[in-house]
């Protein structure tokens, strides 16, 4: 590759698994930097168990198409690190990086022999980030997360949902992207930091506190004005304001209506689009989209104070329309006008129908050994010198191994065999995928 | 700790100019808290944001708005009227010492003051210049309107989020509270500044960044689109848990005072995990069947999951408090929460243990009030609040005449011209 990167040059030891530390090494990743992700096959998490095997192929560890999604532009290093080989290894991998980032639990690299002070010894200036659920310090640093429990314990499930029904939460592990998005920020962070003043540190990010943050106005309106989040029409769904319920804002902007979701043609699941109007000018704009049907003509909804005050009736005329347009007509229809509207996109909308993302060519395929010609997610940013590209598939397990071994540190081709024969590189009981013995011949 | 002893943040020394709304100014925050000097420049008035409640005392003003104070922590602020020339040769001017320029701007509004990247790079080639815009500064797209609730639609997370039919029969998409879209953004946004940043420490050259917050969000519902272009899976909304292209057993059970608890069982059911299952509703006082031997058989655990989950976790968690049933089963190594309303973090011990919390000055009201703080823990280089968010103008004087160089007069025709 000839393309610069703004990471040229910059060495990444990866020890993380499952999700939010690979999402945030795979960035560091396409932005330039080596990264060398370390794991082991008999305790790992995030190849295996994968629900995204293609149907047809064998569930192993390198079928996951998740695991190819998150882990693009790594090496593999398969490697023991509770040997005393594969502790030197790792040593002496870390001697010649700039960054250590891992997602274990808050005590693991501390017994593994490679806590911070350890990897100031081998060097001096590197920069530590440590993802666990909790952080290192603080009296609940044991405790566990995965994505669900952060998005629970931090207060982010419960600004989620419908008035006086349980919690919708986040359908996914929200906060194993966002997770994975502060690991990455701190790491380039320290890395700054580091290269204007020559200081490495210890980073010390955790999943649950990451996500309290995220909401600020609602903590800051208990801490200032006594406001709690357990109150009568929050929160208020998809609305800026729930009818029929005292009237304040609810942390999602300015209030507004209309301010919904609303069901499309030909009304399957996934057939809903969101309109907004943020002023009287643009639900004017909206009746005008709408045919200036009578019913939104009238003077009560022509003022936000009526249009929320009427808001389920606003809501179900609008509904009316709207099941008459499919979501991408509407959209174009609504935006031509300066109507705030956007269809509600699956994941197959998003790679298959999104026009917007097709032209900022955010999926584009790449070969991987296993799974084929696949997309997987670009970068949302185009940096105009040093663009971020997805450059390599996500490796095989223990792929690299002997090309970071010998090339990489030095070892010789017998110390390599020697390795795979008394487990170092590769469990000793368990069979090794055909890449793996033609690395040692 | 006085201020002399502070420790410089991450960003100390870097200059940052913002001239962001919603949409960006959660990644200046971010900046201005990790150290960087950032100055906001608002349009005369203030920018709208200003006027997003909740309020102080919940009377509106474009000082009082908590949303406002909340996502300009560590800025300082100036006025400029970009419209007038007399703005814009300021704004040159301040751009020409600027490291990194923020702005979230419909895409060519700055281009059309003819102050576009290269026209300021131009006079400072060690300029770095994000545009943070809905949806990037090309296609189809690229003039399109839009708003949190819009970009969580088509980014797709509304498309994951929401309910079980019989929790809500009917019930729409839900697009999860708090302006997430704009964080989403923000936090690509300010990797994308810093990849520049490290850049630019090794070669001196700044650079143009366009990033979309639609691809940001469309990025950010980890593995639905793995789900589709491996397996052709279009995903159901489910209560309180994860997407699934079937359903799963629920994780989110109600507990004694009236909260949730989350606890992640299915999919973990096996020999070892019922048998600690068993000990913590033993430490409880909870009566179940778990010390039968038949569950030692995986097919017998199989075959009895809904008992497990839906009678004996579902009726555990309902004779204790949500808090309680978080700290037993965390204590034991499971990995289940309380679902807490954002105030009870204010009561979090562990928060308190790590210094979360930041009581933040507000000088010209006489009082303080506590901020929640950071992410991570920078043990080298502190993230810290150094300032509430500025006052509209605050540091007009400041900036223009004591750094600048403008004398009280020129600040003051200018004023008088609408130039600030």
């Amino acid at each position: 590759m000839s393309r610069r990167r703004a990471l040229d040059g910059v060495r990444v030891v990866d020890f993380s698994w499952v999700r939010a530390g690979p999402w945030a090494t795979r960035w560091l990743g396409a932005l330039g930097a080596e990264v060398i992700k370390i794991e082991w096959p008999e305790n790992e998490r995030g190849r295996l168990p994968s629900t995204t095997t293609p149907q047809g192929l064998e569930v192993n560890l390198n079928t996951s198409g998740n695991f190819n999604d998150t882990n693009v532009n790594k090496k593999s290093l398969c490697l023991n690190v509770r040997s005393a080989m594969g502790l030197e290894i790792a040593k002496r991998l870390i001697a010649i990086s700039d960054i250590v980032i891992e997602n274990f639990s808050s005590r693991v690299l501390q017994k593994w022999g490679l806590s911070y002070a350890e990897q100031c010894k081998v060097k001096p200036d590197i920069v530590y980030v440590s993802m666990s659920g909790y952080g290192h310090t603080g009296r609940n640093h044991s405790y566990t997360t995965f994505g669900p429990i952060a998005q629970a314990v931090s207060g982010l499930a419960f600004i989620s949902g419908l008035p006086d029904k349980p919690p919708a939460g986040w359908g996914w592990s929200y906060m194993d992207d966002t997770g994975g998005m502060y690991g990455a920020m701190c790491a380039l962070t320290g890395l700054y930091h580091r290269n204007m003043t020559g200081q490495g540190q210890h980073i010390d990010q955790a999943q649950m506190v990451s996500g309290v943050p995220l909401n600020g106005p609602a903590l800051l309106d208990h801490a200032v004005n006594g406001r709690g989040s357990r109150r009568t029409g929050f929160p208020p769904g998809n609305r800026a304001h729930w009818p029929g319920t005292p009237l304040v804002n609810n942390y999602r902007g300015p209030t507004a209506a209309p301010h919904n979701a609303y069901r499309t043609d030909p009304g399957d699941y996934n057939d809903w689009c969101v309109i907004v109007c943020q002023s009287d000018a643009e639900w004017q704009r909206l009746v005008e989209v709408m045919g200036a049907p009578s019913w939104a003509t009238a003077p009560k909804f022509a003022t936000l104070s009526g249009r929320l005050r009427f808001q389920e009736e606003l809501d179900a005329r609008i509904e009316a329309w709207s099941m008459t347009l499919g979501k991408y007509e509407l959209t174009e229809r609504c935006q031509s006008a300066g109507v705030r509207a956007l269809p509600l996109q699956s994941a197959e909308d998003r790679v298959e129908r999104d026009l917007q993302l097709r032209h900022r060519q955010m999926y584009l395929p790449i070969e991987h050994p296993a799974l084929g010609n696949r997309q997987v997610q670009n970068a949302p940013f185009k940096l105009s010198l040093t663009p971020a590209f997805n450059h390599l598939p996500s490796p095989l397990i223990g792929q690299h191994t002997r090309e970071i071994v010998e090339g990489l540190l030095g070892y010789t081709l017998g110390e390599l065999r020697r390795g795979f024969a008394d487990g170092t590189f590769w469990p000793t009981a368990r069979a090794r995928f055909p890449y793996l013995d033609e690395m040692l011949k | 700790m006085t201020d002399a002893q502070i420790q410089p943040g991450p960003l100390a020394g870097l200059r940052v100019l913002e001239l962001a709304d919603e949409k960006g100014q959660y990644c200046g925050k971010l900046l201005g808290d990790l150290g960087a000097d950032v100055i906001k420049i608002e349009p005369p008035g203030g920018e709208a944001t200003r006027r997003v409640g909740p309020f102080l005392d919940d009377i509106p003003h474009q000082d009082r708005s908590l949303s406002f104070w909340y996502y300009n922590t560590s800025k300082r602020g100036v006025t400029l009227n970009l419209r007038i020339e007399d703005g814009r040769q300021l704004f040159r001017r301040l751009a020409a010492r600027a490291d990194v320029i923020l702005e979230t701007f419909p895409p060519g509004h700055l281009a059309s003051l003819d102050l576009a990247y290269a026209a300021l790079c131009a006079q400072n080639p060690r300029l770095i210049m994000c545009s943070l815009t809905p949806f990037g500064q090309t296609g189809p797209w690229r003039d399109y309107l839009s708003s949190d609730l819009l970009h969580m639609a088509a980014g797709g997370e509304m498309a994951s989020c929401g309910y079980d039919e019989a929790d809500a029969p009917g019930a729409p998409p839900i697009a999860p509270g708090g302006g997430n879209a704009w964080h989403m953004g923000g936090h690509f946004a300010y990797i994308a500044i810093m990849a520049a940043l490290v850049h630019r420490t090794v070669t001196g050259e700044g650079q143009y960044i366009d990033a979309s917050i639609h691809e940001a969000c469309a990025l950010t519902t980890e593995a639905a689109i793995a789900n589709y272009i491996y397996r052709g899976e279009t995903l159901l909304r489910q209560t309180g848990r994860h997407h699934a292209p079937a359903p799963t057993p629920r994780t989110q059970f109600r507990s004694k005072d009236g909260a949730y608890v989350t606890a992640l069982v299915a999919g973990r059911l096996n020999p070892k995990y019922v048998k600690e299952l068993a000990a913590l509703l033993d430490s409880q006082g909870m009566p179940h069947d778990l010390h039968d031997p038949k569950y030692q058989d995986p097919a017998a655990i199989a075959a009895n999951t809904s008992h497990i989950i839906d009678d004996l976790v579902a009726n555990f968690i309902a004779s204790l408090p949500a808090e309680a049933v978080y700290h037993a089963a965390q204590a034991r190594g499971f990995t289940w929460g309380a679902v807490r309303v954002p105030e009870q973090l204010l009561q979090d011990a562990h928060l308190h243990d790590r210094g979360f919390w930041k009581w933040v000055k507000h000088p010209e009201l006489g009082r303080s009030f506590i901020y929640p703080g950071e992410a991570a823990i920078y043990n080298g280089s502190p993230w810290r609040i150094s300032r509430r968010a500025p006052l509209i103008g605050e540091h007009n004087t400041e900036i223009f005449c004591d750094e600048l160089g403008l004398s009280r007069a020129e600040l003051s025709m200018l004023a008088e011209s609408i130039a600030l």
